[in-house]
């Protein structure tokens, strides 16, 4: 860190917030607010004089509490920079610390939040973790039981610079614990908190065990654990060394901790697996291995980066094996416990490799992007009419798209990560997705529906998942009835319901709709726009005179090709069951409605010879 | 119980597919259920962790023969701290499902009508907690009676319906009224006269206690040394099997003051057992202040099974109480 500050390329914008973040890769434009320190930064030496003669301590936050701070003071010892802040809350004005800093005049009381413009060419997202508060697990007693403490506690508590000198002891009475329990999972791998692994407690707790046994070779240390984790390089060995040192591994998550009212010490009530037998365990101490959880402003700078969150709550990545430090928003990388509980090599391992995926920004001119893109056709947008609109905006997972009354939709290409949302979501057909037109959409209806499209199960599939889904069902020859036609698009946010009438019109059989689940969306939000867009299928059905048996919507990942073999099989099968003729006089009395709700196609010239029905009206006749 | 032959597949299907049964196979046996169980107490050989895990390993014979399929009362503690959210009792219940088709029956004793006293009032059928008491129309002595009928699957025999039914037609092998008399009355404690009645010097207590409102084996060992003249434990199976006609009885008998002990709120271990025995601590007071009689000398408290030393603190306050009323003119003689 203090290299980090000292670098002349770099620069330390420390208490401060971002605003709102503006702009593309390469083009970023992040507005930053200063909080007022009242101390000046370049004439602030760091001596710490100030400190020393503020009269007011409040609970220290880098401390947990543990210890007091002032009310002008630094976060702790190492911080860079080392420059002191008033807390404004807690300063009564007296001045004294005005008088302690003397010549150096570097206290200002007023001065004012300042506001910072950046222009960056990429951003990386590094904002850590917050702890699990374990007070919500009533049986472990934290809160209520003094002897019982969190792991950042314990950190505290046993560093050399920490609040105790780094001398162990307990909460109620100071004394110096000849025993301690840890209890690991508190918080993870619990449906009733956070199902996901916190993955680095198992080796901070066997790291304190082991601390805490060197410096106290009688010490009887317990921990207790559902599994231990120690899969990385040289972790196993670690593991082993502290099992020989003496530490007590009990494979069994405890049910309860109970306090003995007059000594404060503790009661751990366990079943140890290995043996079956429940074990009292009286302790002086317990250490919680609380899990590490997402940062609680994680939602805000999640919409203020246009960045999508993993069902565990941490930032997703765009890809969780080819693409693991880059962000659904290009120029935007994560790096660290942001994107996912780590330890500290692999939080040092993504920052770097964060670091040279945001200097390949930098270091080029120009970028390339993906061709598959939206466009807006500025005569056909209704905006550009003065009515009010934004229907693309509200679909657009990356705020590429702005509209202005009076304007056409503006889409920045440089954003745009071609989903096609807004295409469908137009309701003026103004906005084409590069390489999935609607007119080359049709064409492919037109294909596949050229011969007995009755027969026929048109799925349409997002490329991300569906079809991978499909693909994975043959590549595994899972048998499902070759009555299927797939069609692909990049996200089930680029199916129109149009695309659905459209093939019922040539009329399909069935008619399936199938993207990824909503955790797994390539394209953070375009699964949700899909999903809304198709829960009125079912009535919009209904009103053209279609069964809305013969349409189903699916949500079919990559790695579920027996789901979509089973889809398919018993779409089949429901086809199957309904009478054929019936089945075609239902399409044929369809097709004038369907035709109507389609006029604004008819019209389009790229639409041209695709529309007319000429050619399929013979075979359903 | 070796080789992978006796493991049936099958079996895990059949829970599965039995409501309740969901969940059996997110079990990662972590043993939080076993550590919270109340039932191991008193039979170490029943673990919901390891009865999970023979079913999840299709140990189909051994599970549907194991008697302790039928031991779990489905009080519940264990569900509310299972990280998985396994509802244990309810995988069990699929499990005796199973059981109960394939004809296996529970081993343990269960509630029995007298059918020459039972008046077919229908109360025990209000009062057991897991519906297991109907009433079925029968012929005794050729005459038409609608009597009590309890089914031996559902009951868990907490002694709730004995203390309810009003005729004495309902037994219970191991808490009877006899016995529990005997054990309150053991060693003429019921025959010497109470503090308030100017014998002893010192309040006489007499608490029943649920067995399931304290756990650990070390706190029973310090209540057993506290017993002495001046007071009395008996453990009940649950404070809802608290016969208000023992109460009183004990009052007449020399006791100053009756405590009943139960379960913490939430934690009763047949379901609604301690609101049972509180609503009848309840009347009793009422009854006596209608008596004109002092209602502080029957009280009822709660301990939560893993809390410590809480009983002493409870006795100690009774006491206090009864001395209090010594020096008041209104203390009465039931």
């Amino acid at each position: 860190m203090v290299d980090a500050a000292r670098h002349p390329q770099v620069e330390i914008i420390s208490y401060a917030e971002v605003d709102r973040v503006d702009g593309y890769i390469g083009n970023f434009r992040v507005q930053v607010t200063k909080k007022p320190r009242y101390v000046k930064m370049d004439l602030c030496t760091g001596c710490g004089e100030c400190a020393a003669v503020c009269p007011i301590e409040v609970p220290n936050d880098f401390e947990l509490g543990l210890a007091p701070r002032k009310a002008i003071d630094v976060p702790h010892g190492q911080s860079v920079p080392l420059i002191y802040a008033i807390d404004m809350d807690h300063c009564i004005h007296c001045y004294q610390c005005v008088t302690a800093c003397g010549k150096r005049d570097a206290i200002d009381f007023g001065m004012e939040p300042e506001v910072l413009d950046l222009e960056v060419g990429s951003i990386i997202v590094a904002t850590g973790f917050d702890n699990f508060d374990p007070t919500v697990i009533p049986e472990y007693g934290f809160g209520r039981y003094p002897n019982v403490i969190t792991a950042m506690e314990m950190e505290r508590l046993a560093n050399s610079a920490g609040p105790t000198v780094g001398k162990l002891m307990r909460p109620s009475d100071g004394r110096v614990p000849k025993s301690l329990a840890i209890i690991q999972c508190v918080g993870s791998r619990d449906k009733r908190f956070n199902e996901y692994c916190s993955g680095f407690c198992c080796m901070y707790a066997i790291k304190n065990a082991m601390l805490l046994k060197q410096a106290d070779h009688e010490m009887d240390i317990s921990i207790y654990y559902m599994d231990i984790r120690t899969p990385s390089k040289g972790y196993e060995e670690f593991y082993n060394r502290a099992r020989e040192m003496g530490i007590r591994f009990i494979h069994g998550r405890p049910s309860q901790i109970s306090q003995d009212p007059e000594t404060h010490n503790l009661i751990v009530l366990a079943e140890d697996q290995e043996i079956g037998e429940v074990i009292e365990l009286e302790t002086d101490m317990v250490m919680l291995s609380a899990a590490a959880i997402p940062r609680l402003d994680t939602d805000e700078m999640a919409s203020k980066l246009a960045l999508s969150r993993s069902p565990s709550g941490f930032f997703m990545e765009y890809h969780p094996k080819l693409r693991p430090v880059d962000s659904p928003t290009d120029g935007v990388f994560l790096a660290g416990a942001a994107q996912g509980p780590k330890d500290i090599p692999a939080s040092v391992a993504q920052g770097s490799a964060a670091a040279s995926r945001a200097a390949r920004v930098l270091s080029q001119d120009t970028w390339e992007i993906e061709p598959v893109i939206a466009s807006v056709n500025a005569e056909l947008c209704i905006s550009a009419q003065g009515k009010k609109c934004g229907l693309c905006a509200k679909a657009c997972p990356y705020g590429a798209i702005t509209v202005e009354v009076g304007q056409p939709a503006v889409i920045t290409a440089a954003k745009c990560h071609g989903c096609g949302g807004c295409a469908a979501e137009c309701p003026h057909n103004a906005i084409t997705q590069d390489h999935f037109t609607d007119a080359q959409m049709v064409a492919q209806l037109d294909a596949l529906l050229a011969d007995k499209p009755e027969e026929k199960i048109i799925a349409f599939m997002c490329h991300w998942c569906s079809y991978g889904g499909a693909d994975n069902a043959g590549t595994s020859h899972f048998e499902y009835p070759a009555s299927s036609r797939g069609l692909r698009v990049m996200c089930s946010a680029r199916m129109d319901e149009d695309f659905v009438l459209e093939a019922f019109r040539r009329g399909a059989g069935m008619v399936l709709v199938s993207g990824c689940h909503p955790q797994d969306c390539h394209y953070i939000t375009g699964q949700q726009v899909a999903a809304k867009r198709f829960s009125r299928m079912e009535r919009l059905l209904q009103r053209v005179g279609i069964n809305p048996e013969r349409f189903r919507l699916e949500w079919i990942s990559a790695a579920e090709g027996d789901k979509y073999a089973r889809v398919i099989t018993e779409m089949d099968a429901k086809l199957k069951s309904f009478d054929r003729e019936a089945l075609l006089a239902e399409t044929l009395a369809a097709r004038p409605i369907i035709g109507k709700r389609l006029a604004r196609w008819k019209a389009s010239p790229l639409m041209a010879g695709l529309v007319p029905l000429e050619a399929t009206e013979e075979v359903l006749a | 119980m070796t080789g992978a032959a006796r493991f049936d597949g099958g079996f895990v299907g059949e829970i599965l597919a039995e409501p309740g049964g969901e969940h059996l196979l997110t079990c990662w046996s972590c043993g939080t259920c076993a550590a919270t169980c109340l039932v191991r107490r008193f039979d170490p050989a029943f673990n919901p962790r390891l009865l999970l895990r023979r079913a999840g390993l299709g140990l189909r014979e051994q599970v549907l023969s194991s008697a302790e399929i039928w031991q779990c009362s489905a009080c519940d503690a264990c569900y509310p701290r299972c990280p998985q959210q396994i509802h244990i009792s309810d995988v069990i219940r699929a499990i005796r499902n199973i059981a109960i088709r394939e004809g296996y029956a529970p081993p343990g004793p269960h509630a029995e009508v007298d059918p020459q006293r039972c008046s077919g009032c229908a109360v025990c059928t209000r009062a057991c907690p897991y519906g297991a008491i109907d009433r079925v129309v029968t012929f005794i002595d050729d005459q038409e009676r609608t009597i009590a009928r309890v089914d031996p699957n559902l009951c868990q025999h907490c002694g709730i319906c004995v203390a309810a039914c009003p005729s004495g037609a309902m037994a219970l092998e191991t808490v009877n009224d006899r016995e529990l008399v005997t054990r309150m009355g053991a060693g003429g404690w019921l025959e010497r006269p109470g503090m308030l009645q100017g014998g002893a010097d010192a309040p006489r207590i007499l608490a029943f206690v649920c067995q399931w409102s304290i756990h650990a084996d070390s706190e029973w060992a310090a209540l057993d040394a506290l017993q002495s003249d001046g007071l009395r434990i008996v453990r009940l199976p649950c404070s809802g099997r608290v016969d208000p006609a023992m109460v009183l009885l004990a009052l007449t008998q020399g006791a100053d003051g009756v405590l009943v002990v139960g379960c913490a709120e939430g934690e009763c271990h047949y379901l609604r057992g301690t609101y049972l025995g509180r609503g009848k601590v309840l009347l009793l007071n009422e009854m006596m202040k209608q008596l004109g009689l002092a209602s502080e000398r029957i009280a009822f408290a709660q301990s939560g099974a893993l809390d410590r030393r809480v009983l002493p603190r409870l006795v100690d306050q009774m006491r206090a109480d009864l001395v209090r009323l010594a020096h008041e003119p209104a203390a009465a003689a039931v």
